[in-house]
């Protein structure tokens, strides 16, 4: 059964064609929403949150696009939203931790590369850390992410080009790893 | 023609070190699955098929007709003086309705503030966070909710059930100790995951921004 009868069903209420539907993407969503939150509590929330808006809001997918596509929308709305609340709300509860730790002085040993990665990526500027991940990191291609994060392909390149330029400067220390 | 900013070899560097970012557990799909049930079950939305959409909208021209009409009939015909009983009706139900809207302001947003504090927690449930600053964050969300479980929403048996689960989970977590509360905290989690209270409340929540939403048109 190809994916437009798949859909049919689930429109006309059948269980099985939901689940079925679910099976045949959840890897997917699973993994971009765990990428972007590095959480598997939150990447299990927002993959949840994506299928459950999926399924409310099918009647209005018109199938102009692919539906993994129109999945996808729905999950980096759902994740870059959820991400955005959670950060607000730590940031202040670091604020509050902030006022009452002034004058303790923190000392960090020297960051390995996977570190100093994680560190750089996490640096980025939100648009250019979604499409990195979503292009370098899962292999979605421009035209999925400019559908997905409602911008032009043009524009996915330009931020997939600039990520990869803070990232070279952020990890120079390491340019022996790359010109061997 | 190549880009003066592009670099084969650091691009491929770079691909292959970043598969090491937040790199995925397998995907519990059954775990999800189930919530996903569950919290659709919960909503019991009534789907409106597109004929029925415009019945509904029929409906409701229809009536802001009528209210308008009778509104306009009572500023034109209704004499002030010998008016006092109708028009403190009128009063008393415009207060009531804004009373309403004020209350579903407030529940909404005590909703939104409880879920982004759960949804905290449990991302924060395996590391060192401040855990008397939870709990003194906890105890004012349980303040709020038994507030709302005295209050008429209780009487909406879902929402009851909710602020009842709420009720319990942010309990269990203005009473951790600060000194030995790792396992308290798994247990906390696994008691939300069982009762899949956070899909419940944010299926409880309306979309888009909260307090706007609510008030649109009635303030």
């Amino acid at each position: 059964m190809d994916e437009s009868q798949l859909i049919a069903r689930v429109r006309a209420g059948d269980s099985a064609a939901e689940r079925a539907l679910y099976d045949a993407h959840v890897d997917r969503v699973y993994r971009l929403a765990f990428r972007l939150a590095g959480d598997d509590a939150l990447a299990q929330d927002f993959t949840q949150e994506t299928f459950i808006r999926a399924f409310d809001r099918l009647g209005s997918f018109r199938g102009d696009a692919a539906f993994s596509t129109w999945l996808h929308t729905i999950t980096t709305t759902v994740v870059l939203n959820g991400l955005r609340k959670v950060k607000r709300f730590r940031q202040r509860e670091a604020d509050i931790d902030d006022a009452h730790e002034i004058g303790v002085v923190q000392r960090h040993a020297e960051p390995d590369l996977k570190a100093r990665l994680k560190q750089a990526i996490d640096d980025l500027p939100e648009g250019y850390r979604t499409v990195f991940l979503m292009h370098d990191v899962e292999g979605y291609t421009h035209e999925e992410i400019g559908v997905a994060l409602g911008v032009e392909t043009g524009t996915s390149k330009a931020q997939l080009s600039r990520a990869r330029a803070k990232l070279r400067v952020a990890l120079s220390d390491f340019a022996g790893e790359w010109v061997k | 023609m190549m880009d003066q900013h592009e670099d084969p070899k650091f691009e491929q560097w770079l691909k292959d070190a970043a598969k090491s970012y937040h790199s995925p557990v397998p995907t519990p799909s059954e775990e999800m699955w189930k919530r996903i049930e569950t919290a659709r079950r919960s909503k019991r939305v009534i789907e409106l098929r597109p004929w029925m959409r415009w019945v509904v909208a029929a409906a409701a021209v229809l009536i802001l007709g009528i209210g308008i009409g009778r509104w306009s009939a009572n500023q034109a015909s209704a004499p002030a003086a010998t008016s006092t009983a109708p028009a403190g009706t009128q009063v008393a139900n415009e207060i009531d309705s804004l009373a309403n809207v004020a209350y579903q302001v407030a529940a909404t947003q005590y909703l939104s503030r409880t879920e982004a504090f759960l949804t905290s927690f449990r991302a924060d449930a395996n590391r060192s966070a401040n855990t008397a600053r939870l709990a003194r964050q906890a105890r004012e969300l349980l303040a709020t909710t038994q507030l709302m479980l005295d209050s008429p929403a209780a009487d909406n048996p879902r929402l009851r059930s909710l602020l009842e689960d709420l009720e319990l989970v942010l309990m269990q977590i203005s009473l951790l100790n600060p000194v030995q509360d790792g396992h308290d905290r798994d247990l906390i989690t696994q008691g939300m995951n069982q009762t899949n209270v956070l899909p419940k409340l944010r299926s409880a929540i309306p979309a888009g921004p909260v307090p706007v939403r609510r008030t649109e048109g009635a303030l």
